[in-house]
């Protein structure tokens, strides 16, 4: 769900009112635009404005500043407050803003909402629902219509709008918490929910809408509009044996698929994020080559990349390291002596080590396997996941047994336990079979992995990120 | 020519890597003659800062970076120990761009691992044709807390120092070896223009 910062302009400042009521104001800031940017730095991907003046004189009095902020940030913006006409709709819609706001005179004057979807799409606009005591509310709030909300919904409908922020009057600037049935109980539209949110455990009780906006509780700093800025990385991960990419390749526009080399350098120009190579092959003396396959493929990968199979010591790890590999992969050494994972940590920093979990569900627990899945452990996973954090671990790599080669989905069950159990970043991996299974995992991890729907083409790396973004994830394009 | 200071803490290959893809003639050298007369210096840095200062130490290499009046890149650890003091092991630092280095706050996954924006607060010759607000890869668990030399700002959490500027001092928090195209535009116009 979006969480969208509201920028509310009174004379020319930023302001929150109180219940909609222009005599009881609070200034935030001298600067809107520099609010703007200040929420697009942290995080924002969708940036709520209301002219304040505008929708109380019934014009668009602060236009050219609204128009500023567009100018000065990269995310799209939603203005609302004094458009009352065409001409001014278009103004907006042609200069910078992606959607504008109706209200008031979505009540009086419905051919104007007709003229604006004929002519810009029902992408381009939102009609605000303003709710006191069941009635909609016009007027910057001052005066009541005589229209109920579900007969006005009902015109709405008819007439083709697609999207709609509910806002409940008596909540708004309140922070008294959000209206929860009134905005879930509305059903074909976009649904934004407006007013009354105070904190991040009120925004976690919405269900089913789109986004909610959120004003005061911001700018007071009981809501952090982001936590975590971090694009959701990508990472197609290529097991080599004897030197060459095995899990057959199908590119077209590859002269050698098969080779790591090339494929690395394809995959660091296409828009992942990070690689991995993993090193199957059985036998130690032909692992030398891997050093030198490393190197070379170092050479044209401008992204981070890690390196893995078969890492037993401190030298094994300096080897790769020097080699050009920014992180290495630890699995089965792990396991069986976890000291190796603090000494390594301690020598190198523990950004640089990635430890691999081969898991399986076993009864009600999940077991940690070794050797490719051969082997049981009878370690209980989320303990040893934990276990690893203190270690000192960077970044778990989690492989589900269960799902590995099915297509069915990552496991979400499995991710979630080890999120939330440890407070170093989860990599997901094994069972992507489409898309949806990205935007799904990505709700509790921050980095996705799968090797053979990339490598055989039914994905792309820029299809998905592309589906990711307009899902409204943070993704790096 | 490039004077890469090559001190037992950087991951050297990758920045190696991406100067030879830029074509820029570099060395390496943890020698203080040779960083004393060095026309243009990278100063990479991963790892612990107690850890770094001490190598620095050992090399001798410490009023030689300070009285450096030459282009000087830092890298990540590499803008960290410019600053005055890191919370990383209580380590006082170069002190050459002043201000302290602190630990991410609660409720964040760290080390921050992974791609975040850099948006511009002011000019740098660093970013001539890079757009505002363009995605850099960052790998650390502490922040520069700096607003005077900051040219460059990034969010996790809070809002950090993710590029720095004073005098022939140039530092970033991310790593642009790191970071695709966009990384390699930095880097170049560091080589070019600085």
């Amino acid at each position: 769900m979006l969480v969208i910062p509201a920028i509310d302009i009174l004379d020319g400042k930023c302001v929150r009112l109180f219940k909609g009521d222009y005599n009881q104001v609070k200034q935030y800031a001298d600067d809107p635009v520099e609010v703007a940017r200040k929420f697009e730095r942290d995080g924002a991907k969708l940036l709520h404005i209301v002219d304040l003046d505008g929708a109380k004189e019934g014009s668009a009095v602060n236009a050219e500043m609204v128009l500023d902020i567009a100018k000065a940030i990269s995310i799209p913006l939603q203005i609302g407050g004094g458009i009352r006409d065409l001409d001014t709709a278009t103004r907006y819609l042609e200069n910078g803003i992606d959607r504008i706001i109706l209200g008031t005179s979505a009540v009086m004057d419905q051919s104007l909402i007709k003229s604006i979807i004929e002519r810009f799409g029902s992408d381009r606009l939102v009609v605000s629902v303003d709710i006191k005591d069941e009635i909609v509310a016009i007027k910057g709030w001052i005066e009541n219509s005589d229209l109920s909300l579900d007969d006005f919904l009902e015109i709405l409908r008819g007439i083709g709008v697609k999207r709609i922020i509910v806002t409940d009057v008596s909540r708004d600037g309140a922070l008294t918490g959000p209206n929860y049935d009134l905005v879930e109980g509305i059903s074909g539209f976009k649904v934004i929910s407006a007013g009354g949110v105070s904190c991040d455990e009120d925004l976690k009780k919405f269900k089913g809408i789109e986004g909610a906006i959120v004003g005061k509780a911001i700018y007071e700093g009981t809501v952090r509009l982001v936590k975590n800025n971090l694009a959701k990385r990508i990472i197609p991960c290529m097991d080599v044996e004897n030197g060459r990419v095995v899990k057959g390749t199908n590119f077209v526009d590859l002269k050698d698929a098969g080779d790591p080399v090339e494929l690395g350098k394809f995959y660091s120009e296409s828009g992942a994020d990070e690689l991995v190579f993993l090193d199957i092959t059985a036998t130690v003396e032909k692992r030398a080559t891997l050093v030198d396959l490393v190197s070379k493929i170092s050479k044209n990968v401008f992204i981070p990349f890690t390196v893995g199979g078969g890492i037993k010591s401190v030298e094994d790890i300096r080897t790769l390291l020097n080699a050009g590999a920014d992180k290495v992969s630890i699995g089965s050494e792990a396991v069986r002596n976890p000291e190796f994972v603090r000494e390594s940590s301690r020598e190198f920093g523990s950004q640089c080590i990635v430890i691999s979990l081969d898991c399986k569900l076993v009864g009600a627990e999940w077991e940690l396997f070794v050797k490719g899945g051969r082997e049981a452990t009878g370690i209980e996973v989320i303990e040893f996941a934990r276990k690893m954090e203190e270690m000192g671990a960077g970044e778990l790599l989690v492989n589900s047994l269960d799902r590995d080669g099915t297509g069915k989905g990552f496991d979400l069950e499995l991710l979630t336990a080890i999120s939330k159990a440890v407070n170093i970043p989860v990599i997901a991996s094994s069972g992507a079979g489409c898309k949806e299974d990205f935007l799904k995992a990505f709700q509790v991890v921050d980095a996705c992995l799968a090797a053979s729907l990339f490598h055989y083409g039914k994905l792309s790396v820029v299809d998905l990120k592309g589906y990711l973004s307009d899902n409204y994830l943070t993704i790096r394009k | 020519m490039i004077t890469i200071i090559d001190y037992n803490s950087g991951n050297i290959a990758s920045v190696c890597n991406a100067l030879k893809k830029l074509g820029v003639e570099f060395e390496l050298s943890s020698n203080p003659d040779d960083v004393a007369n060095a026309k243009k210096i990278i100063f990479p840095g991963v790892g612990r800062a107690s850890y770094a200062m001490k190598q620095l130490r050992k090399s001798g290499l410490i009023d030689v970076i300070k009285n450096s009046k030459v282009p000087f890149l830092g890298i990540c650890l590499g803008l960290q120990l410019l600053t005055d003091f890191s919370e990383e092991d209580e380590t006082d630092c170069l002190s050459i761009i002043p201000g302290n280095v602190k630990k991410f706050g609660e409720g964040l996954r760290v080390p921050e691992i992974g791609w975040n924006k850099v948006f511009f607060s002011k000019p740098s010759p660093l970013f001539r044709d890079i757009d505002d607000g363009r995605y850099f890869y960052f790998v650390n668990s502490y922040y520069f807390d700096e607003e005077e030399f900051a040219v460059g700002k990034t969010s996790y959490g809070c809002e950090f120092a993710s590029v720095v500027q004073k005098d022939n001092f140039y530092a970033t928090q991310f790593h642009p070896e790191k970071s695709g195209e966009v990384g390699l535009e930095l880097l170049s116009n560091f080589c070019e223009l600085c």
